[in-house]
């Protein structure tokens, strides 16, 4: 898997975006360090913890929020570098020197997700570390915490692959991360707790594949799932491992569609 | 040794358009081959279906003995491809964009570096190397595509019209370089529109139209099957062309007189011209002077290709219930319709720089 034509490409990819902090890594501290001064210090500070009260959730809405934020950087920064990665190669025709190179379709897929997912997992690193000038952070499951935050930014690394596969213009980029991404993250519980929501807004949330991701890097940071209480009982208990579970198959199939595309040519030839 | 290109029955479609129809071409190892044709013969298509960036619809295609699509990286691997298009990686000075394309055909990135300076300094841009693409000057960019075909070091090296848009000076340098990278063993699969190209450099060319192979010959060949001018100088004017032409063998194809000159058309005129100087002669003639005139390799590939337009016209007319116009429009508009298509490539290119002005995420 790692040859010589896999590393050559997977390091193009990743000195694409590093050169660039200006453009990949400034916006999204930026940003982060907003979200951190207006909803965690301003206002945070007059905000009771949304899961205030229940048990082994004994933290402020700052530390509440943290987990969400960094999977939003994350995904929507895994996202972003693949599509338009993809996009701008078929774009300019310049993604023809990988595909006329004896690189596997394989090979080729997993250089853009693994270069696409690092960036996304360092914009989630410096959005914890953003996080830590703002409140004290200890980590409670790091083993389940990392093995999430990697298949959820290959995942959506997996998934900028087709968006920049299927893209026919610029256009269409933004609207995915913007109109599609953006809006299930916001309402994947975020910025609030499942358990605020009534019933049917719960079973709704539920429907939301964002909830589940926000919620295992909640429960590998601060050691606490929304699911441990919504859930149905019998699922609770295992409710993270199962959503690392189900994330991790979705993953692998997401890749196997993008073998498949770069394989059928979609996009790229004719 | 297999050859170094073999396809078989080729064929490409593109919805009701077919772009390949049926080819079967052959380029032996070594070889200096050349494809020529008209705009929207499917050189270019035939060409990308060898390098993975068009999937065929049917036939066989093969790179020293590789499938391009069930054994598509060995035969990727042996090629080196300089486009027409100017398709480079615009994010990375020029040395880095080499050091890449040989790093994806398995080069060592220390090698690659090597090399990427090696085939900088033969093209003659190396003091450009940290340069991006975009500050190089169109002949500068004509020279890094060869540039970067060159750098994983191909057995087979395609050049789609490689001296398109570029000045007399470095045409002959192209044409210096890869002369000397044949002969130093590389496979080399030419297309081209300048005919003089094709004819200074191919061992062997195939002529292409509409998606067919029309003729695969030498450029001596080629030049053999047209018809040469004998041009007479007769001592007294002759009486009208319809008595000469009697005088003459079937061997006259054409004969045209303009006072005492004549011109008869032949098929070989070095060894018609004692059969010409006899049979006039018998019939009282006195010649004054003769010369002979080859066909150029330019007006059998004009004439080739026109043939090949009005067939296809014809049997295009048969099946269209009699609508459509004469032959000489039909060709026309093919002219036309390929001019179309390089326009819109040269108005593509113009927007290059305004795409990559997107921005970079």
């Amino acid at each position: 898997m790692l040859s010589v034509g896999f590393r050559a490409l997977f390091k193009r990819e990743l000195l694409r975006f590093i050169r660039r902090p200006k453009n990949t890594f400034m916006p999204p501290a930026i940003t982060n360090v907003l979200y951190f001064a207006v909803f965690g210090m301003i206002l945070g500070g007059r905000i009771d913890s949304p899961v205030e009260g229940v048990e082994g959730a004994d933290f402020g809405y700052i530390l509440f929020l943290i987990p969400g934020l960094i999977v939003l950087g994350t995904i929507s920064n895994a996202f972003e570098n693949a599509s338009f990665s993809i996009f701008h190669g078929r774009w300019n025709e310049y993604i023809h020197e990988t595909l006329t190179s004896p690189l596997s379709y394989v090979e080729m897929v997993v250089a853009y997700v693994s270069a696409s997912a690092v960036r996304g997992l360092i914009v989630g690193v410096i959005i914890a570390v953003i996080g830590r000038l703002f409140v004290p952070i200890s980590i409670e499951n790091g083993l389940f915490l990392v093995a999430t935050m990697v298949v959820i930014a290959a995942l959506f690394a997996g998934l900028g692959i087709i968006g920049g596969l299927v893209a026919r213009d610029f256009d269409d980029l933004t609207v995915m991360n913007q109109f599609i991404l953006r809006p299930l993250v916001f309402f994947g519980a975020v910025f609030y707790s499942l358990t605020m929501l009534e019933p049917i807004w719960q079973a709704v949330s539920l429907l939301n594949p964002m909830v589940y991701m926000v919620d295992s890097v909640r429960y590998g940071l601060l050691g606490y799932s929304d699911m441990f209480e919504v859930a149905p009982a019998a699922y609770a208990e295992f409710a993270p491992l199962a959503s690392l579970g189900v994330l991790t198959l979705l993953t692998v199939a997401v890749l196997a569609i993008d073998v498949y595309l770069f394989k059928i040519g979609y996009g790229l030839t004719d | 040794m297999p050859p170094a290109i073999e396809t078989v029955d080729l064929v490409k479609d593109y919805g009701e358009l077919r772009a390949l129809n049926e080819l079967s071409l052959t380029v032996e190892e070594g070889e200096f081959f050349g494809l020529l044709g008209p705009n929207g013969a499917g050189k270019t298509t035939f060409i990308n279906t060898l390098v993975g960036l068009v999937r065929k619809s049917g036939g066989e295609a093969r790179v020293f003995g590789y499938d391009v699509e069930s054994d598509y990286q060995q035969a990727r691997n042996a090629i080196g491809l300089a486009p027409q298009e100017f398709n480079v990686d615009r994010f990375f000075p020029i040395r880095e964009v080499l050091m890449h394309k040989a790093g994806y055909h398995g080069i060592p990135e220390d090698e690659a570096g090597e090399r990427a300076d090696e085939v900088l300094k033969r093209v003659g841009i190396y003091d450009k190397r940290n340069e991006r693409f975009d500050w190089l000057s169109g002949g500068m960019k004509r020279r890094l595509l060869l540039a970067r075909a060159l750098v994983t070091d191909p057995d087979l090296l395609i050049l789609d019209e490689p001296t398109a848009g570029v000045d007399v000076q470095l045409r002959h340098d192209l044409w210096d370089l890869v002369t000397e990278l044949n002969e130093e063993g590389t496979t080399i699969l030419l297309t081209t529109h300048y005919i003089e190209e094709a004819e200074r450099l191919c061992d062997r060319v195939a002529i292409m139209n509409e998606g067919h192979k029309v003729t695969v010959a030498t450029p001596d060949d080629l030049k053999r099957r047209g018809t040469d001018t004998i041009e007479i100088l007769l001592e007294s004017t002759p009486p009208a062309a319809t008595t000469i032409e009697s005088d003459l063998g079937e061997y006259a194809h054409e004969v045209s007189t303009s006072g005492n000159q004549l011109e008869i058309r032949v098929d070989d005129g070095g060894s018609t011209v004692p059969q010409v100087l006899h049979d006039l002669e018998a019939a009282g003639h006195e010649i004054a002077d003769l010369e002979i005139s080859r066909t150029s390799l330019e007006e059998i590939f004009v004439d080739l290709t026109r043939q090949k337009d009005r067939s296809v016209t014809r049997s295009s007319a048969s099946s269209a219930s009699g609508s459509g116009g004469p032959d000489g429009d039909d060709v026309a508009s093919e002219a036309a319709h390929g001019q179309t298509q390089e326009q819109e490539r040269e108005h593509e290119h113009e927007h290059e720089q305004e795409r990559e002005q997107e921005g970079v995420a």
